[in-house]
């Protein structure tokens, strides 16, 4: 298989996690689409390693994996605390500060 | 290799002590005993962290430049420049909140304090930072702190709400930023930032592809239109001393990054970044100033005007040229004092009103003169009005995109500008001519009335003798080209 499929399946799994950040209601299914575009782009850039013939890329991914798990972990953490005070995870009533 | 190590502390010195200070920070909360009651308070992690950052304010001007890791990390005039302004805003910062009588912050001060450093930490890496993994790391660094940060306050009904936005809005172009640096590092077949340049004159399509997506990403970081809806929510709800940082540091952290991917060593091939650049510093500006218009509350109106300054700086950036790089770092300056100056102002006058809005601020000038006389000074100097910093600021901007050919976008800007003038000084007009509703003075604790003097000695020094602050932003950007 040559880099464009890698690339494809990259751009379509980044595309699913952008079209869910923006679909979504529930703050939980953000969430699972931001991690959506996190692990395309590590496919990304493993597929490139490869190609390209370096281990930079695959030190990219640890690096991202890495912040990948921090971000989920204080992001599950703000919605908790969301949850306690305000009984609700859905974006729509999520209203209290007007954008 | 003989003194390698002393080589390494030498250009690492305020990194390897900023860490030492957040360990300390963190250890002496942990160890002094919890205050109990709001009188009974003792900000030692406040006061450790604002003499800490003083003491590293200092160290910075004890190195010298130049390079570690095999110029991974460099120590070059834009570096020191920006870690210098980093330090300042968070001393300004943490001084304006020493004396916050909210309760987690008598409570929680310790947390406080040790996120606002590892945020800060992840600042001064990434002014360095001449490598992807570095710089998006040390993005990371900074940004995630700054999360929790706005949440701080986690009782409140909105501050949760808040950290929520900023966070999705912010892990979502943090995802973006780095799909956008993945084609980058397949396209040069490395992660060095200086081989940007090699690889944007082949002029691949993954390449252009690359940097579209880090532009986004970055615009969406710095608020630019139009990626700037987080804004106003993120500072109406956090804490006002924060929000001074928040509008300031992490913006400044952005232009940075933006000067090191898009304009360090580019040469003219930079200018393929022109018209997008300028087209976004236009619609930024006349979204901010438009925007900010209709808005009662006064952290809002800051917030969209704040928008509205990031345009104004895209406007030096737009020149890439030189003397763009260097005026946008003066302007940085100048936003930094008149814009940290006007929250402080805000958090005082909230504090005795529990009011963000602008009626609290009627008649302010009969009941605290010189409070209002210092936020009249910030809003001049934020409207771009002569002899205060920001006047100087927009000028010089505005010469250096004339050097660069923009008229529009330069007419643009000086058209909007009348236009925050009016929002300004309907904030002015609250203080100056509106009868106030009670009579009694606005008390300003001293720590935080001594913030806003630093800030209004610096937004008038500024704009009296512009010319050193001005060598020094050109002396930072002259080792860029």
């Amino acid at each position: 298989m040559g880099l464009n499929a890698y690339l494809t399946l990259a751009a379509v799994v980044f595309c699913i996690g952008l079209f869910g950040v923006m679909s979504r209601r529930n703050t939980i299914g953000i969430l699972l689409g931001i991690e959506l575009m996190l692990n395309a782009v590590n496919i990304n850039l493993v597929a490139f390693s490869r190609f390209v013939g370096n281990v930079d890329g695959m030190i990219f991914t640890v690096f991202t994996i890495c912040i990948t798990v921090s971000e989920a972990a204080l992001g599950l953490a703000i919605v908790i605390l969301l949850f306690r005070v305000r009984r609700t995870v859905t974006a729509d009533h999520l209203d209290l500060l007007k954008g | 290799m003989r003194g390698t190590a002393y080589e390494l502390l030498r250009l690492l010195l305020p990194e390897v002590t900023l860490v030492g200070l957040a360990i300390l920070v963190l250890v002496a909360g942990l160890i002094s005993r919890p205050s109990t009651g709001a009188q009974g308070q003792r900000p030692i992690a406040g006061w450790m962290t604002f003499v800490g950052l003083l003491a590293i304010f200092g160290l910075t001007f004890f190195i010298r430049e130049g390079s570690l890791f095999g110029a991974t990390f460099v120590l070059d005039g834009l570096a020191m420049f920006a870690k210098r302004l980093f330090l300042a805003a968070a001393a300004l910062s943490v001084l304006g909140s020493l004396t916050n009588p909210q309760y987690p912050f008598a409570r929680r001060a310790t947390e406080y304090h040790f996120a606002l450093l590892v945020s800060l930490l992840g600042m001064l890496v990434l002014a360095s930072a001449r490598e992807l993994i570095l710089l998006f790391v040390a993005f990371e660094l900074m940004s995630i702190p700054l999360f929790l940060l706005t949440g701080f306050l986690k009782k409140d009904a909105v501050a949760p709400e808040a950290a929520l936005k900023f966070f999705l809005v912010g892990t979502a172009s943090s995802a973006i930023i780095v799909y956008g640096l993945s084609f980058i590092y397949g396209v040069m077949g490395g992660t060095m930032v200086e081989s940007i340049p090699r690889a944007l004159a082949s002029g691949h399509p993954l390449m252009m592809l690359g940097m579209a997506l880090l532009l986004a990403g970055l615009g969406f970081k710095i608020a630019a239109f139009p990626f700037h809806m987080w804004a106003p929510d993120t500072y109406e709800a956090a804490s006002t001393p924060f929000v001074a940082w928040l509008s300031v540091a992490p913006k400044a952290a952005g232009f940075i990054a933006l000067i090191r991917l898009y304009i360090e060593g580019v040469g003219p091939e930079a200018l393929v970044w022109m018209p997008v650049v300028s087209v976004l510093a236009g619609m930024t500006i006349v979204t901010g100033n438009l925007m900010a218009i209709p808005q009662q509350n006064v952290k809002r109106l800051l917030a969209y005007s704040g928008v509205a300054h990031i345009g104004y700086m895209l406007v030096g950036f737009a020149a890439l040229s030189s003397s763009g790089v260097a005026m946008m770092l003066f302007y940085l300056v100048a936003y930094m004092f008149g814009n940290m100056g006007a929250f402080f102002v805000v958090e005082a006058v909230a504090r005795s009103e529990q009011s963000d809005g602008i009626d609290a601020y009627r008649g302010l000038a009969q009941r605290s003169p010189l409070l209002a006389l210092a936020m009249l000074i910030f809003l001049l100097s934020l409207g771009g009005i002569p002899f205060v910093a920001g006047f100087w600021a927009k000028l010089y901007v505005f010469l250096a995109a004339v050097e660069s050919g923009l008229y529009g976008l330069v007419f643009l800007g000086a058209v909007l500008t009348v236009v925050a003038l009016y929002y300004y000084l309907l904030v002015a007009r609250s203080m100056y001519i509106d009868a106030p509703t009670r009579r009694e003075s606005v008390p300003v604790p001293g720590l935080l009335g001594a913030a806003i003097a630093i800030c209004a000695l610096g937004v008038v020094g500024m704009g009296v003798y512009p010319g050193p602050w001005v060598d020094v932003a050109i002396r930072a950007a002259s080792s860029l080209f």
